[in-house]
């Protein structure tokens, strides 16, 4: 299995609160690592971290062979590291197919000049966009809401729609935080078997998710975090057997 | 009939002005207060180039579109490195403080402007002449942006605007859309300048004060911020008026406060009425 992500030491503190400390996590390709521990562990400081929206104080990202802890937030999203948010950040003022046009890794449409000098290009790009955007609504059964302003949608739909439009990112690291909050019912299968399938395709998959039995049923190997530090990681069982964990979690 | 002629010159320029700055602003969302420093630079530098160099018009109006588009872009790289607010600051700074550079200094006719601009066209076709110039530009202006705001760079403006840490995150460089947004706009009001310059012979630091962003912003935001067509009924509307008025052959000492007191009074019912604009559809702030 080859390696997709791999920190080193990562840490970062905002004056006194360390929300990274040492941390190194390896995920391998087609593996779906939980992100699990209670609220301010510093799960989604760390996809942050990952994905670049916060710089590491000490420390080194890789994906795949390349260093990336120097790039720059868009930089990161080209390289391959797809992302979704807790409160999903959707383009409000636009359609849901909209909203995936403006996702894949390379959009040749965002610059003036390549407007009005490759405008064929640009075109190509579109329709490719185009064509995956809707392969994507498909396999969530969502293809009659191409065209549906995104904030129409019900809530469950909505979440769907950030996986979906993180997917038209084809890069090799799937980043998915607390993907079913708020989830329940058919959006909740769909939600669990479309990220199998990017898991399947050899994509490197990282979940924080407060939802253990989502976490049981998906994962094989997870992380526990605690107020910035690893506290444990292997497989879920084992993890979630271990009586300091459930305490630290719980507060049993 | 020239007096005519020359309102609908002013109009046509001052389309080209607002139909910019809405492209900065209402599309862009960058807040800046600095478009009229970058309608004077485009007139300054094609000013002095026409004064001392003698080139031809088209390479001194974009002379002046070049000097524009770099001060905009340095003004913007260093203002919105740090965050967006930053420009509201940085561009009332640069506005005020570039505006008593000019004032002071000799080579540009200081407070008392530059004159001696040479006429390019000679003659009773002069002013149609112009009037086609600066009116087949001005929609030139309005349809470039009107293409621009479409498609797949409008949506990247647009997402941006909603949702900009999920844009950057994308992959998409923000930064650099606005940057180019703000000196596309800006070089546009160069041009504006450039054309004021050799229609009027004449340019002074007064027809770039800070007033300047009064009325066109009032423009922009009458008649539809975020709009293809607002900028323009704002820009006819508010230069129109005002001339209207001095029909009424009132006194001085009425005739000016009543053009403030419409000027306001528009402002208010358009804003009360229409608060999106004349043309404005649905809210630019709202989800819709």
């Amino acid at each position: 299995m080859s390696t997709i992500l791999r920190t080193e030491g990562l840490y970062k503190a905002f004056g006194g609160i360390v929300v990274a400390d040492n941390i190194n996590v390896t995920i391998n390709a087609g593996e779906i690592l939980g992100l699990i521990g209670p609220n301010g562990a510093g799960k989604t400081s760390l996809f942050d971290l990952i994905s670049g929206v916060i710089k590491p104080d000490a420390g080194r990202i890789f994906l795949g062979a390349e260093q990336i802890d120097a790039q720059a937030l868009y930089r990161r999203a080209r390289t391959g590291i797809a992302r979704t948010w807790q409160n999903m950040l959707l383009f409000r003022s636009m359609s849901v197919m909209e909203n995936l046009l403006i996702a894949p890794r390379h959009y040749p449409g965002e610059s003036i000049f390549g407007l009005v000098l490759a405008s064929g290009r640009v075109r190509a790009a579109e329709h490719a966009a185009r064509e995956r955007a809707l392969s994507i609504l498909a396999r969530m059964d969502l293809s009659a809401a191409a065209e549906v302003m995104v904030t129409d949608l019900p809530f469950g739909h909505q979440k769907l729609i950030g996986l979906a439009r993180t997917l038209m990112n084809d890069g090799a690291l799937l980043l998915l935080d607390e993907p079913m909050a708020g989830v329940e019912g058919t959006v909740y299968e769909t939600m669990q078997r479309v990220v199998r399938e990017e898991a399947a395709s050899g994509r490197a998959v990282c979940v924080v998710e407060h939802n253990i039995s989502f976490i049981k049923d998906l994962c094989t190997t997870a992380v526990f975090m605690a107020q910035g530090k690893i506290m444990e990681s292997g497989s879920v069982d084992k993890l979630l057997a271990s009586k300091v964990l459930t305490e630290l979690y719980f507060g049993v | 009939m020239e007096y005519f002629l020359t309102i609908i010159v002013m109009i046509a320029i001052f389309i080209i002005l607002a139909a910019s700055y809405n492209l900065v602003i209402g599309y862009g969302g960058l807040a800046t207060v600095a478009h009229p420093i970058f309608y004077a630079l485009g007139a300054y530098t094609s000013a002095l180039l026409a004064i001392h160099q003698g080139w031809h018009p088209i390479i001194c109006v974009l002379a002046g579109v070049l000097v524009a588009g770099v001060a905009s872009i340095l003004l913007a790289l260093s203002a919105l490195r740090v965050s967006g607010d930053y420009l509201l600051i940085s561009s009332l700074g640069f506005q005020l403080g570039l505006l008593q550079v000019i004032r002071n200094f000799e080579f540009t006719g200081g407070a008392g402007g530059l004159s001696g601009i040479p006429s390019t066209i000679i003659g009773a076709a002069r002013t149609p002449m112009f009037l086609v110039i600066c009116g087949g530009l001005a929609i030139l202006t309005v349809m470039f942006i009107a293409w621009i705001v479409r498609g797949p760079y409008g949506r990247a403006i647009t997402a941006m605007r909603d949702e900009e840490l999920a844009f950057s995150t994308l992959g998409r460089n923000a930064m650099s859309m606005k940057v180019a947004i703000f000196a596309l706009g800006c070089g546009i009001a160069g041009m504006a300048g450039g054309l004021y310059a050799y229609y009027f012979q004449y340019v002074s630091p007064d027809q770039f004060d800070i007033l300047q962003t009064v009325a066109i912003l009032t423009m922009v935001v009458v008649g539809g911020m975020g709009t293809t067509i607002g900028p323009v009924i704002g820009a006819v509307i508010l230069i129109a008026v005002p001339q209207a008025i001095t029909f009424l052959n009132l006194p001085p000492n009425v005739m000016a406060p009543l053009q403030g007191i419409i000027f306001t009074t528009l402002v208010l019912v358009v804003m009360f009425l229409r608060p999106t604009g004349l043309v404005g559809g649905r809210s630019l702030t709202s989800s819709h």
